[in-house]
């Protein structure tokens, strides 16, 4: 059969942000792919340094539209490691609160896009309608369903009280049930695993010659999390396991993103259960000393770096931002050769692609 | 027989989902429940504003403009089309003047409300 | 003269078939909305949806035909609203003759052959993919469906719907004799609808629109009208071939039977199409002819041998 070049993107029903790919088939054969990046750039790391760290706040969390709260906590760790200033307790733990409800949602919403792409619109309504009420608890507690500006320097803006951890309790209880249920039928819908099982398998050799990070590098069975292996204040006082898969293939991914929003789950009941008292946040100086810092942290999809380079000025001398996306795309093209047209989107869809992270 | 009934799973959600009733919310024919915590339009105490212009400094998006002439004498300018909703000019106020409150904000379709003169105090 | 074009136009033709489309389009929304905890389309809304696309600019590739891409909605239609016609509804058949079951399922195959062509002649990628797909599609489930609907027949001894449907009456629903028969018929009835979730030739995500990828406007609205009548078609077929009991001396009864065993069948359409996931075309074609052949051979077989 005849060679046909086949565009997907910059739009298609499959994409939810700009991407290119020229995808090369014979049939429904895939032969190869090639990848086209850079349409939702906005220059964001040039545009830090002309503002100033606490307008840099709100300008980071417009980085990602599903991740945001742990782009600025990232940053904020940043300023705050380079000020050398310590936050209270009870802000490092309302922050650990807000990104793991963040994991619950962000892994809700990919599962929801991996179902509507093999045509399982119920699962994608039904996940989508559980990750309501996680959007329902963050907007209570901080003022926004995605864009929460829940993080300052030196702190966070949000408190909570009695009313809100029992409200936050019995949404928790109600999404282990839920996800319990989907848990079901990821592990048991035939059609489901028909579609997904053995999908364009990565060998743990592959992922870290890419450099893959998070939930896809620990679905081939690379165990790395870097809550981990980078505590930074409260996830060395909380224990939590790291959900691995041996096989690599679409299912596993699947399997381990589901079982990671349980894992979540129970790490936002116990830091409400160690909550400690105090005072939320703390003033911190305008300026900020010389000196550069580089933080890790796990974000949905894996491990996020933030480097700053102060000049003690009010404004960052450089702000270098790398996400977990960008990691997984460079594997794209690989993945893309010798399977089905029909597995372009499971495979797309495994990957849980953030353009605009990649792009920046 | 159980192994079945989990084959079987996603139907039962589906027969749980269409037993309830539907979970959307017919905005605006219905009322939205909206926590206070929301940040929505923003309003400005003028007894309070003493027009130090912190709110402007930190704003982010450049949506507060402070027009002095001097201590006395200022124009406090907002722009809605440009506010984020972020809150910033709310944290940064020290006197607690300006503020959101849980009131969501219209689409800007009349350039007249482009700019709205939150305080005009002048001679 | 006038009771001939009274059936063509009104009843059981043109006019009852796109209403029954049409609602038949709105109770499948409702109740997968309402499985997905969504409110779903007001009754009205694919009538709407009709006269919105009719309202709407027609554009076509420049290379592609534009008399031939009109003309294969349009025969398509023509093709299931006479293959309706012949339909019994609620005992009710002025054109019914022997063999008319024959013709039937000739004129709604129709709609996927064009299917196929408008994809091939309408010049784009992805209506390309999405053309060879459904003649892919068509020929896995068309076998096991013609063998399935043959059993009935067989059963009843006559190749007339209405035949068919009167045989049931002292010889009880098919549905019980011939179960498998019924699964299968329905398979190939969702495979000949392109529904989820055998809706390989137009997944959204594969193939953007499959082969109507360039369609739009009222060429769109037709061939939607297409899709919509032949589900009515087929699941009057089914009923009459597997249901039965619908033909009464109160017409009242008749039909009160007839809706609920229409309602009944759009329900489990609508089921099917909510909790399976889409196949790969690879995995239907093993499906189809490694299971579903062999499976209705056996059930063809099996009637025979219980008639002698």
């Amino acid at each position: 059969m005849s060679k046909i070049s086949i565009p997907i993107g910059p739009q298609h029903p499959l994409l939810k942000e700009p991407l290119s790919m020229m995808v090369d088939i014979s049939g429904e054969r895939v032969l190869g792919a090639s990848l086209r990046l850079g349409y939702v750039h906005r220059g964001i790391e040039r545009l830090a340094q002309t503002r100033t760290y606490t307008q840099n706040v709100h300008l980071i969390e417009r980085i990602c539209g599903i991740c945001s709260h742990i782009h600025t906590t990232t940053y904020c760790q940043a300023v705050e490691a380079v000020l050398g200033v310590e936050i209270p307790l009870r802000a490092s733990y309302l922050r650990a609160l807000m990104c793991e409800l963040e994991r619950v949602h962000s892994h809700l919403l990919w599962l929801g896009i991996l179902a509507k792409h093999i045509g399982l619109d119920t699962i994608f309504m039904h996940a989508w309608h559980d990750r309501e009420s996680v959007l329902d608890v963050m907007e209570e507690i901080s003022g926004g369903r995605v864009l929460h500006a829940a993080n300052q320097i030196g702190g966070v803006r949000f408190d909570i009280d009695h009313d809100h951890d029992s409200m936050i309790r019995s949404a928790l209880k109600k999404l282990h049930e839920q996800v319990a249920g989907l848990l079901d039928v990821i592990e048991n819908e035939p059609a489901l695993i028909a579609r997904t099982k053995g999908v364009a398998p990565v060998s743990p050799e592959v992922i870290k010659k890419y450099c893959v990070v998070g939930p896809m590098a620990r679905a081939s069975g690379v165990n790395v999390d870097m809550r981990r292996e980078n505590p930074i204040p409260p996830y060395d006082q909380l224990d939590f396991s790291v959900v691995t898969h041996p096989d690599g293939d679409a299912w596993s991914r699947t399997y381990v993103r589901v079982e990671e929003i349980r894992v979540s789950l129970n790490l936002c009941e116990s830091i409400l259960e160690q909550l400690p008292e105090g005072p939320v946040n703390i003033r911190v100086p305008r300026r900020v000393p010389a000196g550069e810092v580089i933080i890790r942290s796990e974000a949905p999809r894996g491990e996020l770096f933030y480097y700053l380079r102060s000049d003690g000025t009010d404004k960052p001398a450089r702000l270098k931002v790398r996400t977990p996306t960008l990691a997984a795309l460079s594997l794209l093209p690989e993945q893309l050769s010798a399977i089905h047209v029909a597995d372009i989107p499971v495979v797309l869809a495994g990957v849980d692609l953030c353009v605009a992270c990649a792009d920046r | 027989m159980k192994r079945l009934k989990k084959q079987f799973s996603l139907f039962s959600a589906i027969v749980d989902a269409f037993v309830e009733p539907p979970e959307t919310i017919r905005y605006p024919f219905e009322p939205l429940n909206l926590p206070d915590v929301i940040r929505g339009a923003l309003v400005l105490d003028t007894e309070k504003c003493s027009g130090c212009g912190l709110c402007v400094r930190n704003c982010p998006a450049d949506a507060l403009e402070l027009d002095n002439k001097s201590r006395d004498e200022f124009r406090l300018i907002h722009y809605p089309a440009r506010c984020a909703y972020c809150g910033q000019c709310e944290d940064s106020c020290r006197s607690g003047a300006i503020y959101h409150t849980n009131q969501l904000v219209k689409p800007i379709t009349d350039p007249e409300t482009c700019v709205v003169i939150l305080h005009d105090k002048r001679g | 003269m006038i009771e001939g074009l009274f059936y063509l136009l009104l009843f059981p033709g043109l006019v009852f078939q796109v209403v029954c489309g049409l609602g038949f389009e709105w109770v499948d929304r409702k109740l997968l909305a309402l499985f997905q905890r969504r409110v779903g389309p007001p009754w009205y809304q694919p009538l709407a949806d009709m006269i919105k696309l009719f309202g709407k600019e027609d554009l076509l590739p420049t290379q592609a035909n534009d008399l031939i891409a009109s003309l294969l909605p349009l025969i398509s239609l023509s093709a299931v609203l006479t293959a309706g016609l012949y339909v019994p509804i609620a005992g009710f058949s002025p054109f019914s003759f022997e063999g008319d079951l024959i013709v039937i399922l000739f004129l709604m195959s129709v709609p996927t052959l064009s299917y196929y062509l408008a994809g091939i002649l309408s010049i784009g990628i992805y209506s390309v993919l999405g053309g060879g797909r459904s003649l892919l599609q068509y020929f896995s489930y068309e076998v096991p469906f013609l063998i399935a609907l043959s059993g009935p027949a067989v059963a009843a001894g006559s190749w007339s719907v209405e035949g068919i449907m009167n045989a049931q009456f002292s010889l009880g629903s098919f549905i019980l004799f011939q179960p498998l028969g019924f699964l299968l018929a329905l398979i190939g009835l969702i495979g000949k609808l392109k529904r989820d979730p055998l809706d390989i030739p137009s997944a959204k995500s594969e193939v953007i629109g499959g082969s109507l990828t360039e369609y739009t406007g009222a060429k769109l609205a037709f061939w939607h009208l297409v899709m919509n009548v032949q589900a009515v078609v087929g699941i009057f077929l089914m009923i009459n071939l597997f249901l039965g009991w619908t033909k009464f001396h109160n017409p009242a009864i008749a039909l009160a039977v007839f809706v609920l065993e229409v309602l009944l069948i759009t329900g489990v359409l609508s089921t099917t199409s909510a909790v399976f996931a889409r196949l790969r075309i690879d995995q239907l074609a093993g499906f189809g002819w490694r299971i579903l052949v062999p499976l209705s051979i056996a059930q063809l077989t099996f009637v025979i041998l219980m008639g002698a």
